[in-house]
């Protein structure tokens, strides 16, 4: 239970982490005005090694709240980050988390999904232009800054993501060689 | 450190040092003068080397025989120096609230004719295709949904939800915000709309076949829609692009409000 508390206290610190590098870092370190979605592969790498519920669960929670802060209405982002979340787990039954390239696939699929679902209920739901060409541009250019992000911060990503893991649900550490 | 580990941190460094290239060169690209910064960087400090190296051989000998009398000179210039600097500190804060009363004020008088509350940005999106901005008022201060937003340059756009000490506002510049306009110069209405591409210009579409509109020339709200009132300036024509097909043919609209360094605003409430 204490342990369960602890993954949950460090995912809350690193959602406000992300937050405040968002709104504040991002805003003027971007590539030509373009900047990435740290809050999806928060989401993402949380069902990666959490697991669907805690990812689904995190999902609604950072949706709600930036919905609540910046969003047209409240649970846009909640249902697709939530779908992320999910998304986390599948890949993790699927494929390895220790490998850099197949990470870094999640973390673009994950991407281009969330921002093609926010971009459609946009268009559908309030009436957004549909510049496409614009769109994709924006989608690659976000992705290159995600990818890079994962390239530089993948062994730290990895080793707090097993950490949270082995936390999370009590693992016993074992020695490698025996 | 292995080889393995070696070559992840030089891939890391790799990587840091490319995506800083990148941002850096994507933001000063729009700069023509970037080339020359570029060049300027790398050869600034050799320069200043060599210069360096000139004077230090060519120095007047009656300089070094100087020296204590000028240590001396030299730490009552920096304690000046000190106390000069604490005192433009203080003329810059004082500065600062005065620029920002004089902003208040001169939206005040711009817009007498309506009944406004004053606010600041307090947060912007973090999204790249939503341009929504948090203000510091809400309904505590009497603001409500789809009251309109300006600035002192122009439009800001319109309050689309509101707490009791906050409102998000929809700026202009959104993908999802439509405007009606019209031309100062010849009365002609159009619909303006933000674009993803763009956080600097507006697309005006719906533009007559007949419309005689130039580059350069005002866009104000029609008063059209019920929510902008009539007559506030959006922006100015920056181009006019026709197509094949006369009926598609849109201009792009430079807007007056500089939404990078919005900061002051004001809500109306109501018309005098």
């Amino acid at each position: 239970m204490k342990n369960k508390l602890k993954t949950i206290l460090i995912i809350l610190l690193l959602f406000i982490i992300i937050y405040f590098l968002q709104i504040n870092f991002f805003s003027w370190f971007n590539i030509a005005g373009i900047m990435p979605n740290l809050f999806v592969l928060l989401v993402l790498f949380i069902g990666l090694f959490v697991g669907k519920s805690m990812g689904i669960l995190f999902g609604i929670l950072f949706g709600i709240i930036l919905d609540a802060l910046f969003g047209r209405a409240i649970g846009i982002s909640a249902v697709f980050l939530a779908i992320v979340g999910f998304l986390g787990e599948i890949f993790d039954k699927n494929f390895s988390k220790d490998s850099r390239i197949t990470i870094i696939a999640m973390s673009v699929l994950s991407t281009t999904f969330y921002e093609i679902c926010i971009y459609l209920v946009n268009i559908f739901g309030y009436g957004a232009s549909v510049e496409i060409s614009t769109f994709i541009y924006n989608i690659v250019i976000e992705n290159i800054f995600n990818v890079f992000l994962i390239i530089i911060f993948y062994s730290g990503i990895r080793k707090l993501g097993y950490y949270l893991e082995n936390c999370f649900y009590q693992k016993e550490f074992q020695t490698r060689y025996f | 450190m292995n080889r393995k580990n070696r070559t992840t941190m030089i891939g890391t460094i790799i990587a840091i040092i490319v995506l800083i290239v990148v941002v850096i060169l994507s933001n000063v690209a729009k700069n023509k003068s970037a080339v020359q910064n570029a060049v300027s960087i790398f050869f600034t400090p050799l320069q200043n080397q060599i210069t360096y190296i000139k004077n230090r051989i060519t120095r007047n000998s009656e300089e070094i025989a100087n020296i204590s009398s000028l240590e001396q000179e030299n730490q009552e210039l920096k304690d000046e120096n000190s106390k000069l600097q604490e005192q433009v500190r203080e003329l810059e804060v004082l500065k600062s609230e005065n620029n920002t009363l004089k902003e208040y004020l001169n939206l005040k008088n711009k817009y007498a004719d309506y009944t406004t509350v004053p606010g600041y940005v307090i947060a912007r999106t973090y999204s790249n295709y939503d341009k929504i901005v948090t203000i510091n008022v809400g309904s505590d201060d009497g603001i409500e949904e789809n009251m309109p937003v300006i600035s002192e340059q122009g439009l800001v756009g319109m309050v689309m939800s509101v707490t009791k000490s906050t409102a998000k506002v929809q700026t202009i510049i959104d993908t999802a915000s439509t405007v009606s306009a019209n031309v100062t110069a010849s009365n002609e209405s159009m619909l303006v709309k933000g674009t993803i591409s763009n956080t600097e210009e507006l697309r005006a579409s719906s533009i007559s076949t007949e419309s005689t509109i130039l580059q350069g020339d005002e866009i104000v709200t029609s008063g059209l829609g019920g929510i902008y009132p009539k007559g506030i300036l959006i922006g100015t024509v920056g181009s006019v692009v026709n197509t094949k097909n006369e009926v598609d043919r849109y201009a792009t609209i430079k807007t007056a409000t500089d939404f990078s360094t919005l900061s002051e605003i004001l809500v109306i409430t109501s018309k005098q």
